[in-house]
């Protein structure tokens, strides 16, 4: 029955609903969800559809690969970086190798720069194809994923057709690379690469240009230059942002400073911006690749690695007829090389971002301390930054621009 | 269906029309189900039969995917390996899936998390443990935070090699495991 | 030319940081083209924020904080800061020295992408970050115990997972390997070396020797 008491009102309670205090939601998004990328888990507390805080736990993927590195010799821990960030496998081996070739001093020849240049974008390429097409994915566009992950294919069977592996390849080696492209491969690539923008032109009209695509991603996670240079974005994030900073332009390694590529930046740093940069990046690679095949051509039967037994091993024939050859194969891998006592820092610009290794060296033939410097994970701590006030469903939009990869993230 | 010649590319005719090829002589088992079906209308088989069949035919797998397997599981699962072929499509919730397959390295942190996906799957389940490292650990077998080998968090019925096992191989253990149900055929799990 | 990145040198720096630094900065090494600052640890904040702010270092990113342990020191951690100028294209690196106990200052007010960064250093060295408000641990398992990356602790580490049928979860154990982890040292020498390892019936003295690959 309702009432008047002291001129307030109250409302029979068997006729209302009664007041109901309406509380935050806490959800959890993963450790086992499908557009999470992997294995992360999102602590989140929604206030009806919005986001109020973010509170990524990462870790489920350590493995602790620095704590093995340890104990393996230089070579042995070469293939760890390979399972870093699994998407571009080779990019990962790339700085490392340029660490150790720091402390060492060793000289790489030009034909085994080209190669490691022509395999670095085509890995850039490689992750590329899976973070744009499952980022279309996360948003409700199965189909670029379907197109894109063909052309990833044919990438791994570079890769096999060079290394032996479709993935974990452990083709980059200090001083080089391990062996020279095997006959007709260097055509082989020449014709995928004529043909595979027609596939980037495709997803462009299917997924780049829909409105409800557009909807989906531009103005949402956005991240202005000062606060990208803060949260230590770098690769394709810092340059969504406007930043035209990219390492092989900054401080080119390899043979980066004579070729010619462009680097795309963005206007507005909101994920369409990031996954048109990603677009831009793979026509830009396609043209290293071309520039870098055009070279290998010119330098056919050149040395892929370097000359320095106490380094590189001898190639098989020559062991078989070469006391000292043999020896030295047997010493490299049992023993392993020495590297000078120092510490180095190197970064490459690998299709993440900065990958950088940081390495102490005591002398012995075992790295005394390897850190990664995980690309992920300055990206992935913005999160609660720029998710902040978004929609629910705006996550897997946010989390699929920042393109991460656990392997590398938890290490 | 028209009834014009068909014609090799150097220009004799084909021996037999692709189109309508003589099935009972490629396949005997789709023969007689064949004759079975035009002769009496209705089909006479074992129970146990059929429920292999129907457990064997859509092995929808439960996308649990860790680490650098996951790239092959995905691989597998899109247009050149296409492994729907097999009737195993992927499926994000543990609830309506039938096989698990875990690509990846397992670690601490994340096994009280798998083995909760595992006990979410309804019965029969099967899993699969693609690469080294879910196989025992592999390349980090002796790192204090993964774990050797996810049989010591949930039972494993096909093991996949390989570090990681191309996209080819895990089709072989969708088959194997496909064959491992056909053997077992039973309704007790 | 060589084939490494292509970084301007970093000359003057040096000498303009221990200018703006004084007593603080410890040591500059330029180390194959790289700066370290050894700078005093309890300043170590100030210093950042010197470098960040000062116009013509201004060295804006936070790149990485790297732990390592040096057991034989007295004070056996190190954090090392590595920070980028993207307006000079510049690289430098900034080294304290601290121990199990004494804190170091946390830059979380500085640089927002150094609260995870510190919370992997605590979590994998034990060091102390004063001034860091989420001071958690970061990727080792829930409820880990130790700091692994520290030298003493063991690369197994002491606890495995299992399920557990009876208790019907994922139990605990201590680590039990059917194989032990085995750690060849190919530093015996093959130059220079007169007893073998192993070679117990040569004079006596070298009998007790034993190859360390052998634990297996």
């Amino acid at each position: 029955m309702t009432e008047i008491l002291d001129g307030e009102i109250v409302l029979d309670p068997t006729l209302v609903a009664p007041d109901t205090k309406i509380q935050n939601y806490m959800i959890n998004f993963g450790p086992q969800h499908p557009a999470a990328h992997g294995v992360l888990r999102l602590v989140m507390e929604l206030d009806g559809e919005l986001i109020e805080r973010c509170d990524p736990h990462i870790g489920l993927l350590h493995r602790g690969t620095e704590k093995l590195i340890e104990y393996k010799t230089y070579l042995q821990a070469l293939p760890y970086m390979d399972r870093l960030d699994y998407c571009s496998p080779m990019s990962m081996e790339h700085s490392y190798v340029l660490a150790i070739e720091k402390l060492l001093g060793v000289d790489v020849p030009m034909r085994g720069q080209l190669i490691r240049v022509l395999f670095a974008e085509l890995m850039r390429i490689s992750n590329h194809l899976m973070n744009v097409g499952a980022h279309v994915m996360d948003v409700g566009g199965l189909t670029p994923i379907l197109w894109l992950f063909v052309e990833r294919e044919r990438i791994y069977q570079f890769s096999e057709a060079v290394s032996g592996a479709r993935m974990h390849a452990a083709y980059f080696r200090p001083g080089g690379v391990h062996q020279d492209l095997p006959a007709g491969l260097a055509e082989t690539i020449r014709e995928w690469a004529a043909q595979f923008s027609n596939v980037l032109n495709d997803v462009q009209a299917l997924a780049g240009d829909n409105r409800i695509f557009k909807q989906r991603n531009v103005d949402i996670g956005v991240i202005s230059a000062k606060d990208a240079i803060a949260w230590g974005f770098t690769g394709p994030c810092i340059r969504g942002s406007g930043i035209p900073w990219d390492l092989r332009k900054a401080q080119p390694y390899e043979c980066y400073a004579d070729l010619e590529f462009d680097v795309p930046v963005g206007n507005n740093g909101d994920c369409y911006d990031r996954w048109m940069v990603r677009m831009e990046e793979m026509r830009q690679s396609l043209r290293l690749v071309e520039q870098c095949l055009n070279r290998l051509a010119h330098c056919e039967g050149e040395p892929v690695c370097t000359l320095d037994r106490k380094v590189s091993p001898p190639k098989r024939g020559e062991m078989k007829r070469s006391m000292e050859a043999l020896i030295h194969h047997f010493k490299l891998y049992t023993e392993g090389f020495k590297v000078p006592a120092g510490e180095v820092y190197v970064a490459t610009e690998s299709p993440k971002g900065e990958f950088g290794i940081y390495l102490v060296s005591d002398g012995t033939n075992k790295p005394y301390r390897c850190h990664i410097r995980a690309t992920g994970m300055s990206h992935l701590q913005a999160m609660d930054f720029l998710l902040k006030g978004h929609m629910l469903a705006d996550a897997p939009a946010v989390l699929g621009s920042l393109d991460i990869v656990f392997g590398e993230v938890d290490r | 269906m028209s009834s014009t010649t068909l014609i090799n590319p150097d220009g004799t005719a084909l021996s037999r029309d692709p189109l309508s090829r003589d099935l009972a002589g490629q396949d005997q088992f789709f023969a007689d189900v064949n004759s079975e079906l035009s002769n009496k209308g209705f089909l006479v088989t074992s129970l146990e039969d059929l429920a292999t069949w129907a457990r064997t035919g859509s092995l929808w797998w439960m996308t649990f995917g860790l680490a650098c397997c996951a790239v092959e599981m995905m691989h597998a699962s899109m247009p050149d390996w296409d492994m729907e072929r097999f009737g195993a499509a992927p499926r994000a919730s543990p609830r309506q899936s039938d096989v698990m397959i875990v690509a990846g390295t397992l670690c601490n942190k994340m096994a009280p998390a798998l083995r909760r996906v595992y006990d979410q799957m309804p019965e029969p389940r099967y899993v699969i443990s693609m690469g080294s490292c879910a196989n025992g650990g592999g390349y980090y077998h002796y790192s204090y935070s993964v774990v050797r080998g996810c049989d010591r968090i949930v039972p494993v019925d096909i093991y996949v090699p390989g570090c990681p096992p191309t996209a080819e191989a895990l089709l072989y253990g969708i088959m194997a495991l496909q064959r491992k149900i056909r053997r077992q055929g039973t309704f007790e799990r | 030319m060589s084939h490494l990145p292509q970084i301007p040198g970093n000359e003057g720096i040096a000498e303009r940081a221990s200018a703006i630094l004084g007593p603080d900065l410890i040591a500059a090494t330029e180390v194959v083209g790289e700066l370290t600052l050894t700078v005093a640890r309890e300043a170590a904040g100030s210093v950042l924020q010197q470098l960040r702010d000062t116009p013509d270092l201004s060295y804006e990113q936070l790149l990485d904080i790297a732990g390592a342990d040096y057991p034989e020191r007295a004070e056996r951690l190190e954090v090392n800061w590595h920070l980028l100028s993207l307006k000079h294209n510049r690289r430098i690196r900034v080294k304290v020295l601290t121990d199990e106990v004494k804190p170091v200052p946390s830059v979380t007010a500085l640089w927002p992408n150094a609260g995870w960064l510190e919370r992997e250093v605590w979590d994998c060295y034990g060091v102390l970050f004063e001034g860091n408000p989420d001071l958690r641990r970061i990727l080792t398992d829930y409820g880990f115990e130790g700091h692994p990356f520290r030298k003493d602790f063991p690369l197994t580490g002491h606890v495995e997972l299992r399920y557990s049928e009876e208790q019907g979860r994922v139990v605990y154990e201590p680590v039990k390997l059917k194989q032990d982890f085995r750690s060849f040292d190919f530093l015996s020498p093959w130059e220079g070396q007169w007893k073998l390892p192993g070679d117990e019936k040569a004079a006596g003295a070298g009998g007790d020797q034993k190859a360390e690959g052998d634990q297996a």
